[in-house]
């Protein structure tokens, strides 16, 4: 019964461009292209950084870049996994939990020392953990195995936490709220909140590993003179991008990609068509907790440390904020990794410029939530000229 | 508890950048783990004054108990050149990562509240939260059974987060002071997870449980007016030399415990000297960027001590929650 | 005698495209208006700038001859129009009161004045003959009631025009009936009524005005009199309709393709045996509540069954619905935008829904997107589907008639051997049902078995090789050509009647 416009037209006037003028509705085309790009938050990262050059010069410095890059490979990772569950419109609050759980089960697997003096009082203690470190120290491999212990454990949580939606019925933000809590107190319980130290070189060198370093010469500014050696390609920056290059393929180039959107869109019209919507849940829980175990290397790794708190606090605002602002919706089926990586990207700069604008701890975090409120808004600006164009 | 000692940091850095601020302009980074915005306002007022006054800057840094924001955040000040950092970590293994961190880009840092698990690297400045809570217990250990020399006492402890090491360092001293007569002690563990409203549930279970208290500590004085609030209607909230006292330690310091030593209700508290590691940190740094040093080592011990109803003469103003106090500030609050 | 509401050659066009060109028209006071064309004619543009949602680009309108043009829906509300939408515009949490009374409750002494809503709520529902308390919720009703709700609220803002827009969609029988006793007495009162309908008979029921829009311009109109249905027809879609049904193209084979036996669903359905051959079209007639929909769920798998067997080609058919699909079945949801579309995905994922494992390559199931787009065009093609660039049109964008095609469709690459179509043709226009009858026609005419389920005799009588006929879970009767409606109908409201 809808009389609609075709599609691709000028936007309607009710709908004003920022930019739009009674002359400039070719500009206002232009605004519109833009605003939709798929590139949309890279350029607005671009134009953020641009902008802030200026006045901030550390900004553009090489070991600013580095830094930033630095920051951004372990929370795209979480990002990505993310990315899945949202897009079959649910959400994952485990993540945090899932990276503190597989943090201490590497560290307590593989340490090559603990003292007893922190640890004995563990539960771990003895059996899986002494003062030789872990069942696995000083095996060949032993950091390989350790992973393959961490991504297993993550997957019994997806696994849990996919049942639970898929099978019960129950609504995602539930399931993986009492996992969140469970696992979180199950990782601390442990380790009795201790941490363990002593990793071995070969798990440490994943969290900073340098494949390509630059040497620029000393450097004068501070008072103390200083050795300027920057890490460009680095251990987190290939798994990273390889864990979101084959995301992105699972995503959108496979009958999975489709049976996920399927199911983020229309879950009974999915179950009618003979997708398999509980197993696509399940799968797509599983996804979201290994990525979080893969970016719990990363930070177990750069911070050297089994940490049973590794994940908590505010770190699951800035993966679901950081994947929201690429332009994933809550509300499922609609959803990309580059998006996600845009978003991510766009976080880290924010975070890194507001640091770099020494402002007062407080300001940082108002105008960090306004500039998520903007972005969201802008999503919300997007998401009407998406659905004015059809 | 962490944030009551972040404030003190806070004033205590202004007044050590007056006396120890002998280096030329220098860029400070200051790393803490996290701040409570009361007690934040006082200190963050006073230190980027001073330091300024002193022609220093401050660059402050809050990680929201996130280790790995603290490490980026660290990251960053190395980025913009900064001449030093002081660090208030979230735990000693981040800490020791990121002060590796540092010293690998040629920056100073000193450490302090939270040491390093490695001492050897970086200005460390530590204070012993079993000995000073040990401190602290032995002094009421000591009355209560002198008070009370036959038949078995009842001592409660208020545990914090276990997720914090300062937590679990405060439980192992409260039990090293007890366990030198284990035999006299009947001990129930009331957890409080740093939150004073699982800690008052977990204390009115308790004490309706067994009503009958002799001894207790608590692992942060902030739970103090908590534990009042359940003691006082059940009568348990006497002053020293009242029938009926509670023999009651605590630890930190801050300016409601050093009220309520002065009123005779609460018996000792201990108390890191947080002036004392805060002075030396920046004292430490300000020398070590001197003498262009870009590693300094050292550790610099914070004895600590308790402060109880006896001494409260002679040590009262090392405490900082009782200069607090004697500015006014518990006025100010209520 | 001046209209009530008059067009004097009223245009609107989208950026260029026209979508009502030049209307002139008046309405009189007291009169009944059926307003019919296909989907796409411009009959909700129209009603659209009446209800003051789009401004017109050229013409104007007058109301009781003065100028009118409302600049959003609260204005056509204030001078007395009333819509009766196809989706109702109801809180389904709210009461039925609270609803009557959205726009503005009465207050006494500050506060809502609960005890006159009740009482007005109470004398409108009695007029209606709606027979429940003013503090039910309103999703408690069914949608026939609801309907009544929404016509209660009209009547309490006293409108002088109001506007059905396709009413008896989701209705049954019965309460159809009711809807038309309502419409009766509203027009006895003297209100004036705009009826738009693809269900023509209605139309002639109703109304006495007719006006036929295509393409958006009025081709026709008249009083009802002089529009017989086939003179409706041709305005409508622009050419003759040799009938309403294509002719069947080929006859059952004796192979029974489908069979169900004893199928037991305790208070849903009880002992349903019947079999369906190749290339038979097998019509299912029965009430709203029948159980005719719970049948076709259970047997395709997405409701239980407590006892009872079905076989497809001889082998048992059981487990979850992806197994009955890779089995050879079919559904063809009722619901269509709940169940049957991804209503923001493309059409071509829409249509492959069903049969995407197919395009998957290697051990990843990557997606062969080039054998998936010319699968998928191919199966739009063959449908007749009219869209844009199949890729990227969300299937949202579609009409009625065209959504419903690629629900249909999307099947057809999985090549099944037994369809269940739960009401294919509802919500869709004239034209576009002829296209779905050929297309099951095909289907049957391939050598699939068809379980054909409707609730408008007229269309199983016309397309059907036996039609079944349930009432309260049973199956009561089965028929087979000729068809007698008035039996078909009888059997149907057997217990329902008496």
């Amino acid at each position: 019964m809808s009389e609609l416009p075709p599609a691709g037209i000028t936007p309607r006037p009710d709908i004003r461009a920022p930019a739009a003028r009674p002359a400039g509705a070719d500009l206002g085309q232009r605004v519109r292209a833009l605003l939709l790009s798929d590139y949309f938050v890279l350029y607005l990262s671009l134009a953020y950084f641009l902008a802030l050059v200026p006045f901030l010069p550390t900004l553009s410095t090489p070991g600013n870049i580095v830094n930033l890059m630095s920051n951004m490979w372990p929370l795209l990772v979480v990002a990505v996994g993310q990315t899945f569950v949202l897009t079959i419109a649910g959400i994952d609050l485990s993540q945090g939990a899932v990276m503190g759980l597989t943090s201490v089960v590497v560290a307590m697997l593989i340490a090559t020392a603990a003292p007893a003096t922190v640890l004995a009082n563990a539960p771990i203690w003895g059996s899986l953990l002494t003062e030789q470190g872990g069942l696995l120290a000083g095996i060949p491999f032993a950091s390989a195995v350790g992973i393959a212990a961490m991504l297993a454990v993550a997957a019994l949580v997806g696994l849990f936490n996919g049942l639970a939606v898929a099978r019960l019925s129950m609504p995602p933000f539930m399931v993986t709220l009492v996992t969140m809590i469970a696992v979180a107190a199950f990782a601390i319980w442990l380790t009795q909140s201790n941490n363990i130290r002593e990793l071995p070189e070969s798990f440490i060198s994943l969290g900073k590993g340098d494949i390509v370093s630059v040497y620029l010469g000393p450097k004068l500014e501070s008072q103390l003179p200083r050795r300027e050696v920057y890490s460009f390609i680095t251990w987190p920056m290939v798994i990273a991008l390889a864990a979101a290059v084959f995301a992105h393929i699972l995503l959108n180039r496979t009958v999975f990609g489709r049976w996920v959107f399927a199911v983020g869109i229309n879950r009974k019209a999915a179950e009618i068509s003979g997708v398999p919507v509980a197993r696509v849940i399940v799968t797509v829980f599983v996804i979201s907790a290994v990525c979080a175990a893969i970016a719990s290397i990363l930070y177990t790794a750069r911070l050297e440390t089994g940490r049973p708190t590794l994940g908590g606090g505010n770190f699951l605002l800035d993966v679901i904020g950081a994947t929201v602002i690429g332009g994933t919706s809550l509300f499922g089926g609609k959803g990309k990794v580059i998006w996600t990586f845009f978003g991510v990207l766009f976080f880290v700069l924010l975070s890194n410029t507001l640091n770099l604008l020494n402002l007062s701890a407080f300001h940082i975090d108002m105008v960090k939530g306004g500039v998520i409120l903007m972005a969201a808004l802008l999503d919300v600006v997007r998401t009407r000229l998406m659905r004015s164009a059809t | 508890m962490t944030r009551l000692q972040a404030l003190a940091a806070g004033t205590i850095l202004a007044g050590a950048a007056m006396t120890a601020g002998s280096a030329s302009a220098a860029t400070i980074c200051f790393a803490f783990q996290d701040l409570e915005t009361e007690f934040w306002v006082a200190g963050h007022g006073a230190i980027t004054k001073t330091l300024k006054d002193a022609g220093h800057t401050v660059i402050e840094r809050n990680a929201n108990e996130d280790a790995n924001r603290q490490l980026e955040q660290v990251r960053d000040c190395i980025a913009q050149g900064v001449d030093g950092i002081i660090l208030i970590p979230q735990d000693g293994e981040s800490a020791t990562t990121i002060v590796a961190e540092a010293q690998d880009a040629d920056t100073p840092i000193a450490v302090f509240n939270r040491p390093p698990s490695d001492l050897s690297k970086g200005i460390v400045v530590v204070a012993d939260n079993a000995t000073i809570a040990g401190q602290a217990v032995d002094s009421i250990v000591e009355k209560a059974i002198a008070a009370k020399p036959e038949g078995k006492l009842n001592a409660i402890i208020v545990v914090g987060d276990l997720g914090d090491p300062n937590a679990v360092g405060r439980k192992n001293g409260f039990y090293a002071a007890i366990n030198k007569h284990a035999d006299r002690f009947d001990v129930t563990e009331v957890a409080s997870q740093w939150d004073a409203a699982t800690a008052l549930a977990n204390l009115e279970a308790a004490v309706t449980a067994n009503p009958k208290v002799d001894l207790l500590f608590t692992s942060s004085d902030f739970l103090f007016p908590t534990i009042r609030s359940v003691f006082e209607p059940r009568g348990l909230w006497k002053k020293t030399g009242e029938e009926g006292h509670v023999w009651m330690a605590g630890l930190d310091g801050d300016a409601t415990a050093c009220q309520l030593v002065k009123d005779g209700f609460v018996d000792a508290t201990g108390v890191q000297d947080l002036y004392f590691e805060a002075e030396k940190s920046l004292e430490a740094i300000l020398a070590a960027i001197d003498a262009g040093e870009a590693q300094p080592n050292e550790v610099i011990e914070d004895p600590g001590f308790a402060l109880t109803t006896d001494n409260l003469g002679t040590r009262e103003k090392d405490m900082w929650g009782c200069v607090l106090l004697s500015q006014g500030f518990l006025k100010n609050k209520s | 005698m001046t209209a009530l509401l008059a067009f004097d050659g009223l245009s609107k066009d989208w950026f260029g495209v026209p979508a009502v060109t030049d209307f002139t028209l008046g309405i009189e006071p007291g009169s009944s208006l059926g307003l019919i064309g296909e989907n796409g004619a411009g009959k909700s543009t129209l009603m659209n700038m009446v209800g003051g949602v789009v401004a017109p680009s050229s013409g104007r309108m007058t109301w009781q001859g003065e100028p009118y043009a409302p600049a959003t829906p609260a204005d056509a509300a204030r001078r007395g129009i009333a819509f009766i939408h196809q989706e109702l515009n109801l809180f389904t949490n709210l009461s039925i009161a609270e609803n009557i009374f959205i726009d503005g409750f009465p207050r006494r002494f500050g506060l809502i004045d609960r005890a006159r809503i009740a009482a007005t709520a109470r004398s409108l529902l009695q007029r209606l003959d709606l027979d429940h308390a003013p503090d039910t919720i309103v999703g408690e009703l069914a949608p026939g009631e609801r309907q009544l709700v929404e016509i209660a609220k009209a009547l309490h803002r006293e409108a002088d025009l109001i506007i059905f827009d396709e009413p008896t969609t989701s209705l049954t029988p019965r309460e159809t009936a009711r809807l038309f006793d309502v419409i009766a007495r509203l027009r006895a009162e003297g209100r004036t009524l705009i009826y738009i309908s693809h269900i023509l008979g209605d139309v002639t029921r109703v109304c006495d005005q007719v006006a036929v829009l295509r393409d958006g311009r009025l081709i026709d109109h008249g009083p009802v009199a002089d529009f017989p249905v086939p003179r409706m027809i041709r305005a409508m879609i622009g050419r003759e309709l040799s009938g309403l049904f294509p002719d069947r193209s080929a006859t059952p084979s004796p192979t029974v393709i489908f069979r169900a036996e004893g199928l037991g669903q305790p208070g849903v359905i009880e002992t349903i045996s019947f079999e369906a051959h190749a290339g038979e079209i097998l019509g299912l007639f029965g009430l709203m509540g029948s159980g005719r929909s719970e049948l076709a769920r259970a047997a395709f798998g997405l409701d239980p069954l407590a006892s009872g067997t079905l076989a497809l080609a001889d082998r048992p058919l059981t487990g979850p619905t992806a197994a009955r699909i890779a089995a050879g079945m079919a559904f063809v949801t009722e619901n269509r935008r709940e169940e049957g579309l991804m209503l923001e995905a493309p059409v071509a994922d829409n249509l492959s829904l069903v049969a995407v494992r197919a395009f998957g390559r290697g051990p990843l199931a990557l997606l062969d997107r080039e054998a998936h787009a010319v699968a998928t065009e191919r199966a739009r093609a063959e449908l007749g589907v009219r869209a844009g660039r199949i890729a990227t049109q969300p299937v949202k964008a579609l009409s009625g008639g065209n959504q419903q095609k690629v629900v249909i469709g999307k099947w057809l690459m999985a090549d099944p051997r037994f369809f269940i179509l739960d009401e294919p043709t509802r919500g869709v226009d004239v034209g576009a049902k002829y296209e779905i009858y050929t297309l099951i026609d095909r289907l049957a005419a391939a050598g699939s078995g068809i379980l054909f389920i409707s609730s408008e005799v007229e269309e199983l009588i016309g397309m059907c090789d036996r039609i079944l006929v349930m009432s309260r879970g049973e199956l009561v009767r089965a028929f087979t050509p000729p068809f007698n409606r008035e039996q078909i109908l009888a059997s149907a409201f057997r217990e329902a009647v008496t």
